[in-house]
């Protein structure tokens, strides 16, 4: 009797090893896009992955344990929220009308939150950032893909409406006067990684990697308790010129290489220095923020780009909360010394630089 | 039935167990490590079109038409990139192979999307999990 209740018992464990396996397998699927395929995912530890066009660019949401399909849904719904408030083309978002109003606009409080972040940022960078450039940066056809080098005329009749400075935020409304146009472009997708990172942990996901359209946030770990390595793009776009280990960061880069067109032997890319209306061409030709914060970040990379080695170390200096990698036109990295131990060289470029906070 | 058949069958029945144990156990093994290949999805508009192991795949080109607008992407030497599209930039067939530096390629104004697979292990991935 004994000998068939052991047998019974192996057996038994063999086929639940079975069963358990037999899960593994259906979750082959593709885990993407929809509950039906997430539904196996989750008996089976298999991420959930949902990618979404959103803000011009495609965002893609990776969530590796937790309440993960609820997680990525809200986050999905989050995004089409923002993207509906912020879309500067959409005759329904906030930026919309306030762009198309000189009267006092009533806008969501999350607009309001973000632009009243964006304003501190455009004084602190003394205005590297400035969230009223859209006039000048449609003319030149960024916004459109129709590239073309602007009149000169045009350009600084344009510029007589920029300005951040000429944006009131009160409460939750805006006011702007007629001609000045706001975008919350360069710090939009920030601020969205941050809203996610948010719905990420509130579902107790402890891994998540978000890729915004080359915005990267992670959330925690990678599920084997390693940190994330995320990949620096090389601005000569031969693959990546070093790797930065992350946990619960947002490493955001703004590159030339990102949007540009060429012009009789000329490059021109899409970002522009505020206080010329043109490309801003000020020696660096990648810059990188790495922060706990998605929207600071996203800020800052725009900024420091158009800052120049200089006044991105002086702006480095004179704050704490975020480190900088930094790729000069004279093929040079900058790493600021908080990434000392982070960052590993792809050798793509013979010399990096550590920028030290007292030197 | 003497001990010594009582004991023999015994013994059979502990290996026939242990067999079976051993073999389901192998191709668990199987079945959670041969998905590592290089999984690439071709996702269209936010919807994956195609999930393909580039390791097992053939040469071939795929067609994906968006609004009307067309993108070839190819397959050669087990390692996919787009060969043709109708948009304005072209950045999507500048970025080339996929692979070296865990990069998507996309075509943003046909919202087309080629990546690896969530979950492919990094290593296959050129050694980044993201790349900003």
């Amino acid at each position: 009797m004994r000998v068939s209740i052991s047998y019974l018992a192996i057996a038994a464990l063999a086929v639940s090893v079975f069963t358990g396996c037999g899960n593994s397998e259906t979750a082959k699927a593709p885990a993407i896009s929809g509950s039906e395929s997430s539904a196996q995912a989750v008996s089976s530890n298999e991420p959930v992955s949902e990618s979404v066009f959103a803000m011009d660019i495609y965002m893609t949401i990776t969530a590796y344990d937790g309440e993960i399909i609820r997680a990525v849904s809200e986050s999905i719904d989050k995004i089409k929220q923002l993207e509906a408030l912020w879309n500067v083309n959409d005759e329904g978002s906030d930026i919309y009308k306030i762009n198309n109003s000189s009267e006092p606009v009533s806008v969501d409080e999350q607009t309001a939150e973000l632009m009243s972040f964006s304003l501190g940022m455009c004084e602190s960078t003394n205005g590297a950032l400035d969230i009223t450039l859209y006039p000048v940066l449609r003319e030149w056809g960024f916004t459109t893909g129709e590239y073309k080098v602007p009149d000169e005329d045009i350009i600084s009749e344009l510029m007589k409406n920029t300005g951040y400075e000429k944006v009131v935020l009160d409460g939750n409304t805006v006011t702007t006067p007629a001609g000045v146009m706001t975008d919350l472009g360069s710090v939009g997708k920030g601020r969205t990684g941050d809203c996610v990172a948010e719905i990420m942990r509130g579902c107790g996901v402890t891994s998540a990697l978000l890729d915004l359209g080359g915005n990267i946030q992670v959330v925690g770990r990678k599920t084997d308790g390693s940190k994330w390595k995320i990949g620096l793009k090389d601005p000569y776009v031969r693959g990546n010129f070093g790797i930065l280990e992350a946990e619960d960061t947002a490493v955001i880069t703004s590159g030339g290489y990102e949007r540009y067109f060429e012009q009789d032997g000329e490059v021109y890319w899409h970002i522009l220095d505020p206080a010329a209306g043109s490309p801003a061409k000020n020696g660096i030709i990648s810059a990188t923020a790495v922060g706990s914060e998605g929207r600071l970040c996203d800020a800052l990379s725009t900024s420091l780009f158009v800052m120049g080695e200089e006044r991105a170390k002086k702006y480095w200096r004179s704050r704490g909360d975020f480190e900088m990698i930094l790729v000069t036109d004279d093929d040079r990295v900058l790493i600021t010394e908080g990434l000392e131990d982070s960052y590993t060289s792809g050798g793509l470029f013979s010399e990096t630089e550590v920028i030290r906070r007292d030197s | 039935m003497t001990a010594e058949s009582k004991a023999k069958k015994q013994r059979a029945a502990l290996i026939a167990a242990a067999v079976l144990f051993i073999v389901s156990a192998v191709w668990c093994g199987y079945l959670l490590f041969r998905q590592s290949g290089r999984q690439v999805e071709i996702i269209s508009d936010g919807r994956v079109l195609y999930t393909l192991d580039l390791d097992r795949e053939a040469d071939r080109e795929i067609t994906v038409e968006y609004e009307g607008r067309k993108n070839v992407i190819a397959i050669e030497d087990h390692d996919i990139f787009m060969k043709e599209a109708e948009c304005p930039d072209h950045t999507c067939i500048k970025t080339g192979r996929l692979g070296s530096a865990g990069v998507p390629i996309v075509c943003l104004p046909n919202k087309l999307m080629i990546r690896f697979k969530a979950g492919t292990d990094s290593a296959e991935n050129g050694g980044v999990d993201a790349a900003a």
